[in-house]
């Protein structure tokens, strides 16, 4: 029995890290930030398909020299420019060969999804108002309500004008508004300060490392530090994580500032950190409801950040 | 005097002109996050930068053309620098418009380090909007230097910031305006410091291929862009102090609490910024404690001080409202307010859940457009109903005010709501999961058009008088 599942283990292994083909390492490193093969839209078309849906010397010229193509006015190119935000799709030299593989690689791809179970996505959750957002907003109302309270009282005063106000009766009120308004602010100061996400509270059982590319998130089980990594990583693609379970996430990005922006499955934001080039910011959550955990880029980083978004599962 | 009204009229001018047409940019956001353009969505960011670079540096020198007007009224500032300011201003809004219209320049309105070298934009478009923050931030900083030279002639430093009424020294009175904008004026310095820093190592990067430190570089950008708003506030609330006791008939004057609140204001002001910076986990902690402490702290001056002092100033004077007083006073109001939202915002534990959601443009915005935009405009109004006085339509004025706090409220909900909703800021277009920003952004489009409309009834009565006092200079 154990040898049958130590036989297993080597096997899902095996599965899980099979080296990467030609095409597959190209993809990783030229296409990944703008397509994905099944995945959906990011800023460049989902290309599941692509290898039917458009002629096989059109395709591969346009994988070589897009540029020139779109100065030519390609109907097709442009088409793609004008879905694309404008963003064309640059030119990555890539080789005859390469190309190839990319077709290859592609079709392959788009083949397995295919095959595959059909799995309808679950409709997104209502709009909803985490824990904290509540206490912000029912603060932020009652506060403000209270200060345009104070406004429209003395702008009324104003109907029963006199030339002059008892000067230290003002004082004194203000005395009393300044040492309210101090002791609250010290007891909020006391009360939040130990709320801050920088210390988590306990070690964590599983760190996933996350890379941030314009313009997609990929999650491995090891760090990632350049282009190069990032082609021959292995990725956590569906990334899954158990109920209960305490996640540190170390998040860094290979470009530009971006932001890890966490939803909870009850639609809410519920943590976020910065991706910076050059730094490693950690994050820990716990993980505590089963269900659909979006990730949106929550720092502007350029003409295609809506299009950042990607999402894990806990079961 | 000639010289120093037409200066005056000029700033008015460029400020309400840009403002409307700057604002219009905004609705197009709206529009086009409501699913309403989506032709256009690919100039989505390009107008997002430019909204944002024009309206912070527009309100910039909408606040120091107030205060320098003010200001003259005891010190001498020079007429030919802010001359200079203008033409330096307009070149620089030049450069920014060819960056962003014919370059679709669009790293957004703090160009985060490296964005604007790694966009889809092309090379030039950058070193075009980069040559324009340079033009911008030497002007002004012209325009601070020659501020404080006027004044210094006049007060020594430490009387102009109000020291001897800190330690009972004998010394002259200092009108709080004097007070207020030395204050701001110091802390602009280091602001315009930091972000020509921040110009001059992307330069470097740029030509030689030097790389910059991409959390410096966060820093330097955050000291300069929160200094900026957070200074223009200042100015214009300098000028409230100055002009709004000729309406109550009652003087507002510095004393020990002035004094104490604003030299306090100069220090804090200097750290709050740190709060930009919360979700970087990579700056050092005890920076961040002290971003929240100096957030917190920064908003006693103001509320214990200056909002406190301008409801005891209203509070049962014969106060006659036109559009001055009911400009000034409700900018105050939506000071005090958007206060609230950013101190919530500046907890670390808050942060975490609304940082760059639309919260952040609510409460910036309740500031702006119902704080610092209505006190200039109070104080442009009240300018020019001085220098050409026309009987005041005082229904006219409530139907204005009422129009701007209807629409702008209602304009900033949507932005609250959205961003306790989890919607993010700065998406053109709404993933499935938040949807829903795209139905609230239709509803604030409602809300900012009545805003619009308020504002026309304004730049109606303001333009009257405007046409008057030009015509008077030239006759």
């Amino acid at each position: 029995m154990r040898a049958l599942i130590i036989l297993a283990v080597l096997l899902t292994a095996g599965t899980a890290y099979a080296e990467p083909t030609a095409g597959e390492t190209s993809f990783q490193q030229k296409c990944v930030a703008c397509h994905t093969v099944g995945g959906g839209r990011r800023v460049g078309p989902d290309l599941k398909g692509v290898t039917e849906r458009r002629d096989p010397a059109w395709l591969e010229r346009w994988i070589r020299e897009p540029d020139r193509m779109l100065a030519e006015k390609d109907p097709v190119a442009t088409q793609l420019l004008k879905e694309s935000n404008q963003v064309p799709m640059p030119n990555l030299a890539v080789t005859e060969a390469e190309a190839k593989d990319l077709i290859a690689y592609m079709k392959a791809k788009s083949d397995a999804a295919a095959a595959g179970p059909a799995t309808p996505a679950a409709p997104p959750p209502s709009p909803h108002l985490g824990e904290v957002q509540t206490v912000a907003v029912v603060l932020f109302v009652l506060l403000s309500l209270v200060v345009a309270g104070v406004f429209a009282a003395v702008a009324r005063s104003t109907r029963l004008a006199v030339p002059t106000i008892d000067t230290k009766r003002a004082y004194a009120v203000r005395r009393v508004f300044f040492f309210v308004a101090g002791t609250v602010m010290l007891v909020l100061l006391l009360a939040t300060l130990r709320r801050t996400p920088y210390a988590a509270a306990r070690a964590p059982d599983r760190v996933v490392y996350v890379v941030a590319k314009q313009f997609a998130f990929f999650y491995s089980a090891e760090p990632i530090t350049s282009d190069a990594e990032l082609a021959r990583a292995p990725k956590l693609d569906p990334l899954t994580f158990a109920a209960g379970s305490v996640v540190e996430f170390r998040v860094t990005s290979l470009d530009v500032n971006h932001a890890f922006g966490l939803y909870g499955p009850d639609g809410a934001v519920f943590a976020q950190t910065q991706a910076m080039p050059g730094y490693v910011n950690r994050l820990r959550v716990s993980l505590p409801k089963a269900g659909e955990y979006h990730v949106l880029c929550f720092e502007y980083c350029g003409t295609g950040h809506h299009l950042m978004q990607s999402s894990f599962t806990v079961r | 005097m000639k010289h120093a009204q037409r200066n005056t009229l000029g700033w008015i001018a460029v400020t309400v002109v840009l403002f409307l047409v700057l604002l219009l940019v905004g609705m197009f956001l709206r529009a086009v996050q409501a699913n309403q353009l989506d032709a256009a969505q690919g100039w989505f960011y390009p107008m997002m930068t430019l909204h944002g670079v024009g309206m912070a540096g527009l309100w910039w020198v909408g606040a120091m053309a107030c205060a320098s007007r003010v200001l003259a009224r005891y010190v001498e500032p020079s007429e030919k620098v802010s001359s200079f300011a203008m033409l330096g201003t307009v070149a620089g809004v030049v450069l920014l418009l060819v960056s962003v219209f014919l370059g679709r320049f669009a790293a957004g309105w703090y160009f985060l380090y490296p964005l604007p070298l790694k966009g889809t934009w092309p090379r030039w478009s950058t070193v075009v909007f980069l040559a324009s923050l340079t033009v911008l931030a030497v002007t002004w900083l012209v325009w601070v230097l020659d501020l404080l030279r006027a004044i210094a002639k006049k007060f020594p430093l430490t009387r102009a910031l109000g020291w001897h009424y800190i330690t009972g020294a004998e010394g002259p009175e200092v009108p709080p305006v004097v007070l207020i904008t030395t204050v701001s004026l110091i802390a602009a310095i280091a602001c315009l410091v930091s972000g020509a820093a921040t110009v001059v190592f992307f330069v470097l990067e740029l030509f030689t291929g030097t790389g910059s430190d991409p959390l410096l570089m966060k820093n330097l950008t955050f000291l300069f862009g929160h200094l900026l708003v957070n200074l223009s506030l200042y100015l214009a609330v300098g000028v409230i102090y100055d002009v709004l006791p000729t309406y109550t008939g009652r003087p507002w004057k510095a004393n020990r609490v002035v004094a104490v609140a604003w030299n306090v204001v100069l220090w804090v002001v200097l750290f709050a910024y740190f709060h930009h910076l919360y979700m970087d986990f990579a700056q050092p902690p005890a920076f961040q404690y002290l971003g929240q402490v100096a957030s917190y702290v920064s908003s006693i001056p103001s509320a214990v001080v200056t909002v406190f002092g301008a409801v005891a100033l209203v509070y049962r004077a014969p106060v006659r409202w036109n559009l001055t007083v009911a400009l000034f006073f409700l900018g105050l109001m939506g000071w005090g307010i958007g206060g609230i939202g950013a101190v919530i915002d500046s907890t670390i534990a808050v942060n975490s859940v609304l940082h760059n959601t639309l919260w952040v443009p609510a409460h910036f915005h309740t500031y702006m457009i119902e704080g610092l935009v209505l006190m200039v405009l109070g104080y442009f109004y009240h300018y020019c109903q001085e220098e050409a006085p026309i009987e005041e339509d005082l229904r006219l004025h409530k139907i204005a005010t009422c129009l701007i706090v209807v629409g702008g409220y209602g304009f900033l909900a949507m932005f609250y709501l959205s961003g306790a909703l989890g919607v993010p800021r700065r998406f053109a277009i709404y993933p499935a999961n938040v949807a829903h920003g795209a139905t609230l952004s239709k509803v604030a489009l409602g809300f900012i058009t009545l805003f619009l409309g308020g504002l026309l009834v304004y730049a109606r009565e303001l333009g009257r008088r405007w046409n008057k006092a030009r015509q008077a200079i030239h006759a």
